[in-house]
């Protein structure tokens, strides 16, 4: 196994408790999330059709049959998504921090390790990556599941169906979940770019402290301005010049710019400027 | 050999270093001396390369650092560094899966030498017992060079006379140390060459058998000369 993998198995390992607590947080929370959904709906139903003796008919058209939505847009599967991001997007940066700060210095360690720097920040970044590919595969395997919970506690006739491809399609979980191999690219790739970005100006703040602070935001700034430039030229300009598909095509070029640029600046700051 | 040429840092406006020069062979203890913040831990870190350099140079066997280099020079810091959560078994293995240096069978001798047992997790572990694993993570790699860092600093007597006995052993045999101290008392005896820092400058530097020979003064005499003139 060469050196790269082993950081990329050892940086995962390091968060793997608090990982696999974000995993069963999400799969608790939802599928009781589709318990208690489905427990208020029939709870009301039961409600009007046995107390105010309203049929059955009645109450489905007056109130609509339950969807797998009525689960999706609450915040009982909302809520875990959100944990996990902030989780992750909290993580970018203590993936770094953890190393020099505190009692901890490992970053001795790392940076004296017989490899190329640059397979240190790769391996962080490989980490993040495959921690959000692992959460999104937690969703899209327990999908079915919440679906079977949903059908299993509310009778046919008191509910829509789905199909879990219909769940997916559905608007912010088409984001998470791309539908083609092409969005799975421009989704992730985007990602990976704003990971590099923000990977590259916590070296400028761990090279230059106080400078570097202002380094970081003046380099993230940039990479934005590099990578909304056809977009922002537009804008500027009041023309629309460019085809969506020529914008598209742009867009992914820059994307590769800025995350091949943020790689190599902070190859270079990792080798000559960071400082334990 | 280290070749340390001119080597000057700046932490802000503060010259940390202000033109540092000196060299340390194969086979030889070097001290570096001087009181806490004179620069002893920035020379090692620049060293490592783990703090860039304003000027100078520093060149080991002929060659700037390279990450090849890390399998023929290592450097043991006053704290270690190995994750706390991790057992001393952990942070073998950690070490053998990427040093190709890693000598398992010196490790196994250097846990017996020590007394430590391979479950117990580092952050269980009295100051004196991380100082003696942090040593063994770096004694137990066959490098040319070992540049350790206060080895001695809050550690109680036993476990002092228990590191300097290291220096004494086949442990440490052909290897070049570069050891920073302001406490000299357990390896005075043990040092070759000696280097007095103050204020980011080379004060004074000298071969202290030499001195011992020539001069009839120890160490701490040579000290006591340029620290209190």
């Amino acid at each position: 196994m060469n050196r790269f993998v082993k950081l990329v198995n050892f940086e995962l390992s390091r968060f793997m408790k608090v990982y696999l607590t974000l995993a069963a947080l999400t799969i608790i929370v939802q599928v009781a999330g589709v318990i208690v959904k489905a427990n208020e709906y029939m709870a009301k139903a039961n409600e009007a059709i046995n107390e105010d003796r309203i049929p059955m008919a009645q109450f489905v058209e007056q109130n609509g049959a339950m969807s797998f939505m009525d689960f999706t847009r609450s915040l009982w599967f909302m809520g875990p998504i959100a944990i996990c991001a902030a989780a992750l997007i909290f993580y970018i940066f203590m993936i770094w921090y953890r190393d020099w700060l505190g009692k901890n210095t490992f970053i001795y360690r790392l940076l004296m390790l017989p490899t190329a720097r640059l397979n240190v920040y790769l391996a962080k970044a490989a980490s993040i990556v495959l921690m959000v590919l692992g959460l999104v595969s937690v969703q899209l395997i327990i999908l079915p599941l919440e679906n079977s919970v949903f059908k299993w506690m509310v009778p046919v006739d008191f509910r829509s169906d789905m199909t879990v491809g219909q769940i997916i399609n559905w608007d912010y979980l088409s984001m998470i979940i791309p539908q083609t191999f092409t969005e799975f690219i421009l989704y992730y790739g985007a990602g990976f770019m704003a990971v590099s970005i923000l990977f590259t100006a916590i070296l400028f703040e761990r090279s230059f402290k106080w400078k570097g602070i202002i380094a970081g935001i003046g380099y993230i700034a940039i990479s934005v301005i590099i990578f909304a430039l056809p977009v922002l030229s537009m804008i500027f300009l009041n023309r629309e010049y460019l085809y969506p598909l020529e914008i598209l095509g742009l867009e992914v070029a820059l994307g590769i710019v800025v995350t091949a640029m943020s790689i190599g600046v902070g190859n270079y700051l990792l080798k000559k400027k960071v400082t334990v | 050999m280290i070749e340390v040429n001119d080597i000057t840092k700046k932490f802000g406006r503060k010259k940390v270093l202000k033109g540092v020069s000196f060299t340390a062979e194969q086979g030889e203890i070097t001290c570096i001396i001087g009181i806490n913040g004179v620069g002893k831990t920035t020379i090692l870190n620049a060293i490592m390369n783990l703090t860039p350099l304003n000027e100078g140079q520093i060149l080991i066997n002929g060659e700037t650092i390279h990450k090849h280099s890390y399998e023929k020079i290592t450097f043991i810091p006053d704290a270690i560094i190995m994750q706390p959560n991790m057992t001393i078994a952990e942070s073998m293995q950690f070490m053998a899966d990427f040093y190709d240096s890693w000598n398992q069978e010196r490790a196994t001798e250097l846990l017996d030498f020590f007394k430590l047992q391979e479950d117990e997790k580092i952050n269980d572990l009295s100051k004196g017992n991380r100082a003696k694993v942090n040593l063994l993570l770096g004694l137990a790699l066959d490098v040319d060079y070992l540049l350790m860092d206060e080895p001695f600093s809050g550690i109680d007597i036993f476990s002092r006379e228990q590191i300097a006995e290291v220096f004494t052993s086949h442990l440490v045999e052909d290897r070049g140390v570069i050891i920073t101290t302001h406490e000299i008392g357990d390896i005075e005896h043990l040092i070759d060459k000696v280097v007095l820092l103050d204020d980011g400058k080379v004060l004074k530097q000298f071969n202290s058998e030499e001195v011992r020979e020539e001069e009839g003064k120890s160490v701490v005499d040579v000290m006591r000369e340029v620290y209190q003139p």
